[in-house]
């Protein structure tokens, strides 16, 4: 290993090493204008400035060549970019393969703000927080810059050249010995260059390798069809469902949809409530919204399932043993051949095969197919090998060019795979990633990958309709897209992602080449290349088939069971050098910055720990250490782990936080759990332990019953105002309000995001949220109510009420928070003098202090901020502004046009997949926030204050099923 | 000069009976005069500079980096720099009340102890000044809390309390030091004449404003001090009643309720008395005052002490009673938290300290003995500060929405400021001991004729 190869030691030690002629002769190799500088006596800053001058050109010379050699900045603005006026571009976001429609809002030519595209059916107009978080990981400044050199800098000329060589003499032997691993792709264009690659080097092999692997669905589907298979739901024709360890809200491909579709069956007052049984180890986001939620320990599904199938197939209660299911099971089955036709039942991704098999005969039993979900052919089903046969090949020297696109097993491997160890027998490797990355750093070649936002693809959704991802911006390094380097294989000349992108596509596609693309691209979508339904019919040989159910054992009681989950904030840990997303308190724990293993109370309790105890946790001869929190819910016997922390070399922001527990997957051993004598503080939102049950006056929540049993007329909201003493402000043209549905509401987190990137919030590090200085604008509150061992789940996103009668706007002594005539408590950020008495006066704490100079110590550059929203400084109080800018937009536009201002969007209602927010105008008798209002379920936060707030919530309806009253 | 056990009972008159005109002049004059410091007033100076130095330096850093520094955090957005406000305003106040109240009402077991007071006044204003101003997130614009003519038009914001804090704070400080000033003008001239020529001479000279004890002068001095008492005993009201409403008048838990002026004011009562006593108990001794600061004193101020911490226990119960009877779920959780939770040990002990002790001045042997009076008078000033951290701390960390509780937890930099300005307190006291009269000689002067008269 060459001393050259971490950044951080890098140019340390070009400094330090100066003189060395070694290193100057290595340098000369390798960096010739760098080894110049090195030998003449210069200082340091000269040095910088020279690296700083080769990077720009580099990145330059990068560009794809259709720009020309040469930048020349505009003297005449391009067509359409007009200052103070946001451009709008499409594309997709993909992750674990599978695409999400997004529009890129551009000011002035910087790609700023996503926000989802209303025509792809994955998206529908709202985003996740990972996309919501891509603006800063577009412009992360550790992104690479540079083609290395086992660690150490070098170009993309010496790169091309080494290349060439091996390509030729890979080519001379039919491609024997070269490996692809990529992660899932169902980019069609990418798949197509693969597909040509391995026809043209016969004897190479592709594998795939997703850590979030949903390959045992696609077993599950295999064994039950013969094919695999994707299950897409449509959850808003389900008037039960059934879950066990549920992804459809978390990680599955659909997830933005199900949540749409699920939230639409939500609320009472606009529709019949559907019912949600979840059976689960450890809380998913659909059990916490759940109105049954079963917790058992992971090995027990294996063992309800056939038991479940059989009475669901069988016209009689099932023969099963009363005395071993649990008591839930006869109602709940009872409830799910009365809801025939109307049911969907589902499975997380990482059950066995076995299970999914399974649910597909219950749900085919139960008549489901085709009426709440249908089947469509894999999207990512190219058939890769399998990792465990190319971890066999390297381990055996077979392997002599590994090519890694987009893809960090160095990070991700489990531990059984001892991947270091098999690279180093890989004489030729390369990884293409955004950075330089576990992995890159130990490969012979590193080429940075293009961001997807500085390159052309394209990629299916989880209905297999197909994206064209265009870039959105000049690209910021000198990065190659997957595509681009396959293409390498196949083309003597490099070509553009963008001439791959096109030439794919142009004999593919019907009509004008040109205007169908270009339809796509501004649509963000190719119409009508949704997969049809699968007609496939279950295999008659398709019977249920676990071991489990034969011997019927149950888990011995006293096993404990790991668990590994997908990071709600980091997802496998791509995401872990974007601030935002390790400072987003994870939808259950609210902690940030670490992911300590969640524990339940009971394992708590039996080992005396408390959250922040450091556990050390042994599974076979593996161990690890880590910090432990207490989530009520959990199975007692279950310990999950959050996969996507513990990065050595993601970048200065994700490096060290947290614990890998990717070498954990799927290791066979006892699991074993010791406390040790160490703490480490874990910092979290909530600051004040678990909160306990909500009272009326915070968070109102009913049974199905109540709610039909009550007066359901429109609330007091709606209805004319009470007479008051107080002074109320003048009425202006439009009066701006929100509304809140608890009951669609899933606490995933986008809204937080989606305001933190709209508004310039900064982040502040984890000592800064230990010491309870979060800066989050719209926090999601979760409170818990019941038996700790399995509570009742609630969110409540709480965000400035903006009160008619304002608390804040009194107690300011130089009027720095006041009212508007259209109801906005407005924040004067240059008034502000920092007396943070409107913090203490207000009840619902939505304000937030600078307490530092947070707004300068971003971790980003200054053009990723949105020029629209003031970057607050030192000493200032801030809070949501009901998007003001957003507001002041419209009016403006209103102004212009001499019409009425129209339809304004905040970022959190944009963002929000199930359409909790509802923003607008109150004086507008059509307006959307009205109906809302005149729900029956409205209620004010806190409404004992008689601060009349601006944003009210639809109470929380659960519709449990009655013949389940008292039953665990 | 008697012996001090005769002085020291409680029923002592309030000045020995060899002190007469020239003999007390002289004797007070010498003290401000004399060529060198004690030895213990270096002991107590020096340290009392280096905190004040500390000060300095933590100020510095706190504008360099911002608030941040201090443990104030979310929700608990109000901390050391508020509390440390409140309790250095009760004991500055306390000292106007002994200084101008008692001046009105002719009580003359004030006339010996009133500059000790109103030193204590001046000092405890200056330290308690310094705070507002540090607490704000963005220092440098305090001047924006003035009503001043400025191109956008702008005005303070009449309906904050803040605002009316911040002026009754101005006024109480400016007033402040008028009266003590004008007190202080004929014993300046007292000095000037007494001391050698020079440096020294020349100063108080200046200092003096030609007070030349002529009876036009007399008359406009007495009237200006009189009227001075008459504004200062409401404007001390005034200041801690509306430090009071600082938190009466927000819709916090813990805070929103009224019985929190007067109660302020009866704390201030308590602490100001004392730190009197813990300041002219170790004066007497070490400046021989035993014959003018005598037992009477000392008794007078423990009843004063004793019936202010009965007016504060009555506060105490009237803050739990109306918890209980307004019923809001916030404040009952909050005086859960201060009877038998997290605050339990700051609610008892301020209720020990300001309430339960000082009972023991029922005992009239008690209420002369000084080690208990010390240490009695030591744990109010502490309790008192307790008390304060209760109503600002322990209030805000448990507001209404219960996820949005916090912790507060002060850092180096809190108690630095914190021990910065007791240096400055100290170090101001400590300076005017040496150098300005410690006893109003003029008005001793009235206090001798009248007791030979009453002996003749």
């Amino acid at each position: 290993m060459s001393p050259l190869n971490s950044r951080a030691h890098l140019w340390r030690s070009l400094e330090e090493a100066g003189g060395d002629p070694g290193l100057l002769a290595r340098a000369t190799q390798e960096f010739p204008l760098l080894a110049k500088a090195l030998a003449d006596p210069v200082s340091r800053r000269e040095v910088l400035k020279l690296m700083a001058a080769c990077m720009a050109w580099s990145g330059l010379a990068g560009c794809d060549s259709k720009f020309g050699d040469a930048l020349i900045p505009p003297v005449r603005m391009p067509v359409n970019v007009v200052p103070a006026q946001p451009n709008f571009f499409a594309t997709a976001q993909v992750l674990g393969g599978y695409a999400q429609g997004i529009v890129v809002e551009h000011v002035m030519g910087r790609p700023l703000k996503v926000q989802g595209n209303p025509h792809h059916p994955a998206s529908l107009g709202s985003t996740d927080a990972y996309a919501q978080a891509l603006p800063l990981d577009f412009y992360d400044p550790d992104r690479a810059a540079q083609v290395c050199v086992r660690g150490n800098p070098s170009d993309r000329a010496a790169f091309e050249a080494a290349f060439s060589q091996e390509r030729a003499r890979l080519k001379a032997r039919g491609g024997a010995g070269l490996r692809i691993l990529t992660g899932s792709i169902t980019s069609p264009s990418l798949l197509d260059r693969i597909q040509s690659l391995l026809l043209a080097y016969p004897e190479a092999a592709w594998v795939g390798w997703e850590p979030l692997s949903r390959s045992n669905a696609h077993s599950g589907a295999r064994q039950t069809y013969g094919s695999a298979l994707d299950t897409v739901a449509h959850l808003d024709r389900a008037d039960v469902v059934l879950a066990f360890d549920a992804d459809l809200l978390s990680t599955d491909p659909g997830r933005l949809r199900y949540a749409r579709d699920l939230a639409a069956r939500r609320n009472p007052a606009r529709a019949k409530m559907s019912r949600i049984y979840a059976v689960e180890s450890t809380p998913t986001l659909l059990g916490c919204v759940a109105d049954h939620r079963f917790i058992v320990e992971p090995g027990e599904v294996e063992r309800i399932l056939p038991w479940l199938l059989d009475s669901v197939r069988s016209e009689s209660p099932t023969a099963a043993p009363a005395g071993t299911r649990p008591s839930w099971m006869a109602a709940l089955i009872e409830d799910l051949k009365s809801a025939r036709g109307k049911v969907f039942i589902h499975a997380g991704a990482q059950h066995s095969a076995a299970v999914h098999a399974q649910v597909h005969l219950m749900n085919e039993a139960l008549q489901a197919r085709n009426a709440t979900y249908t089947l469509i052919e894999a999207q990512n089903a190219a058939s890769p090998a399998m990792p465990a046969e190319l971890m066999r090949d390297m381990h055996a020297g077979k392997v002599t060019h590994l090519l890694m696109l987009d893809t960090n097993p160095m990070y991700t491997a489990p531990r059984s795979w001892d991947f270091a160890a098999a690279l180093k027998s890989v004489p030729f490797s390369a990884a293409l990633s955004r950075h330089l990355d576990e992995t890159a750093q130990q490969t012979t070649w590193f080429v940075p990958l293009a961001h997807s936002w500085e390159c052309w693809s394209d990629a299916r959704a989880y209905d297999g309709t197909v994206s064209i991802l265009q870039p959105q911006a000049q690209p910021l390094y000198d990065g190659m897209s997957p595509a681009q380097l396959v293409d390498r294989y196949l083309q003597t000349q490099s070509r553009s992602s963008e001439s791959i992108v096109k030439d794919f596509w142009r004999p593919r596609l019907s009509g004008d080449f040109a205007q169908t693309f270009d339809t796509a691209l501004a649509q963000g979508l190719l119409a009508d290349t949704g997969a049809r339904p699968s007609s496939v019919a279950p295999r008659a040989s398709a019977a249920p088939a676990s071991d489990s159910e034969k011997s019927g054992n149950p888990a011995a009681p006293a096993a404990l069971s790991l668990v590994l989950r997908a990071d709600p904030s980091l997802w496998d840990g791509r995401f872990a050098n974007n601030p935002w997303l390790q400072e987003l308190p994870r939808p259950l724990t609210k902690d940030v910055w670490g992911n300590p293993l969640m524990i339940s109370p009971a394992l708590a309790a039996q080992h005396q720990l408390g959250t922040g105890d450091v556990v050390r946790l042994r599974v076979g001869d593996a161990s690890v250490t880590s910090p432990v929190i207490i989530l009520p819910g959990q199975a007692p016997r279950t310990i999950t782990a959050l996969l996507g922390s513990g990065r050595a070399a993601s970048g200065r922001v994700g490096d060290q936080v947290g614990v890998n527990f990717h070498p954990f997957n799927a290791l066979p051993g006892t699991v074993r759990f010791e406390k040790t004598d160490a703490h480490m503080d874990i910092a979290t939102t909530v600051h004040h332990g678990l909160l306990g049950a909500p009272s009326e006056q915070i968070l109102r929540h009913q049974d199905l019953s109540e709610f039909l049993g009550a007066d359901q007329t429109p609330s007091a909201a709606a209805s004319p105002p009470a007479a008051t003493l107080y002074q109320t402000h003048p009425q202006g043209p439009a009066q701006w309000a929100m509304s809140v549905d608890l009951n669609a509401c899933i606490g995933c987190n986008a809204c937080v995001i989606a305001c933190q990137a709209e508004n310039n919030i900064p982040v502040v590090g984890k000592a800064q949220v230990l010491r309870e200085r979060e800066m989050h604008w719209l926090r999601i509150d979760r409170y818990l109510a019941g038996d700790a061992a399995a509570p009742e789940s609630f969110f409540q996103p709480v965000l400035c009420m903006h009160c008619e009668q304002a608390p804040c706007e009194n107690v300011c002594p130089v009027g720095a928070t006041l009212h508007d005539a259209e109801g906005l408590n407005l924040m004067v950020y240059n008034r502000c003098v920092g007396t943070r008495f409107c913090s203490n006066n207000c009840p619902y704490k939505v304000r937030r202090f600078n307490f530092y100079a947070f707004a300068h110590e971003q971790h980003r550059p200054r053009e990723s901020w949105n020029p629209e929203v003031s970057v607050r400084a030192r000493g200032v109080m801030e809070k949501c502004t009901y998007c003001v800018q957003r507001i002041a937009a419209a009016r403006i536009e209103a102004d212009r046009d001499s019409k009425p201002v129209g339809k304004v969007t905040t970022a959190c209602e944009a963002a929000c997949p199930t359409q909790a927010f509802t923003f607008g105008n109150l004086a507008d008798p059509k307006s959307a926030v009205l109906a809302r209002k005149r729900s029956p379920l409205d209620f004010a936060m806190l409404s004992e204050e008689a601060t009349k707030p601006r944003t009210s919530y639809e109470t929380k309806v659960r519709n449990p099923n009655p013949k389940l009253k008292g039953v665990a | 000069m008697s012996n001090a056990s005769e002085t020291l009972r409680a029923d002592a008159p309030v000045i020995g009976p060899n002190l007469n005109l020239e003999s007390m002049t002289d004797r007070i004059s010498r003290i401000a005069l004399r060529e060198r410091a004690h030895a213990w007033w270096w002991i107590a100076f020096i340290p009392s500079a280096a905190l004040t130095l500390l000060l300095i330096v933590a100020i510095a850093y706190l504008f360099y980096e911002g608030i941040g520094i201090w443990g104030v955090n979310w929700p608990v957005m109000w901390g050391f720099a508020i509390l440390c406000y409140v309790w250095w305003i009760a004991i500055a106040s306390g000292g106007t009340i002994i200084s101008a109240l008692f001046f009105l009402v002719h009580a003359e077991w004030r006339t010996s102890i009133n500059r000790i007071a109103e030193s204590m006044m001046l000092f405890g204003a200056a330290a308690a000044g310094i705070y507002p101003v540090l607490h704000l997130g963005r220092p440098w614009l305090f001047y924006w809390l003035f009503f001043y003519p400025n191109t956008m038009t702008l005005w303070a914001q009449f309906r904050s309390p803040l605002l009316w804090d911040f002026w009754a704070l101005f006024t109480y400080v400016f007033a402040s030091v008028l009266f003590w000033y004008v007190g202080l003008l004929p014993d300046l001239a007292s000095v000037r004449d007494r001391a050698e020529r020079g440096l020294k001479q020349r100063m108080y000279a200046v200092f003096a404003m030609g007070f030349r004890g002529s009876s036009g002068q007399w008359r406009h001095l007495r009237a200006v001090y009189g009227v001075m008492a008459a504004i200062m005993t409401p404007v001390v009201i005034s200041i801690h009643s509306i430090v009071g409403l600082d938190f009466a008048g927000a819709a916090t838990t813990g805070w929103h309720v009224t019985q929190f002026p007067p109660f302020f004011v009866c704390g201030a009562l308590l602490s100001g008395f004392a730190i009197v006593l813990l300041l002219i108990i170790p004066l007497r001794r070490f400046l021989n005052l035993e014959d003018m600061v005598t037992g009477r004193h000392i008794g007078v101020l423990a009843k004063l002490l004793l019936t202010s911490s009965l007016l504060l226990a009555y506060a105490y119960l009237m803050d739990a009673f109306s918890a209980c009877y307004g019923g809001n779920p916030g404040d009952l959780a909050l005086l859960a938290a201060r009877l038998h939770g997290e605050y339990a040990p700051v609610y008892w002990g301020a209720v020990l300290f300001n309430v339960l002790l000082p009972q023991l001045l029922w005992s009239r042997k008690l209420r002369v003995h000084i080690p208990t009076l010390m240490l009695l008078s030591l744990g109010v000033v502490i309790g008192m500060w307790m008390e304060r951290y209760l109503i600002v701390v322990t209030s805000l960390s448990r507001p209404t929405l219960v996820s949005a509780w916090g912790v507060f937890h002060p850092t180096f930099w809190d108690w630095a400021t914190l021990a910065g300005t007791v240096g400055l307190f100290l170090s101001g006291i400590l300076l005017s001991v040496r150098f300005v009269p410690v006893v109003a000689m003029h008005e001793m002067r009235a206090l001798i004729v009248s007791a030979q008269a009453r002996s003749e």
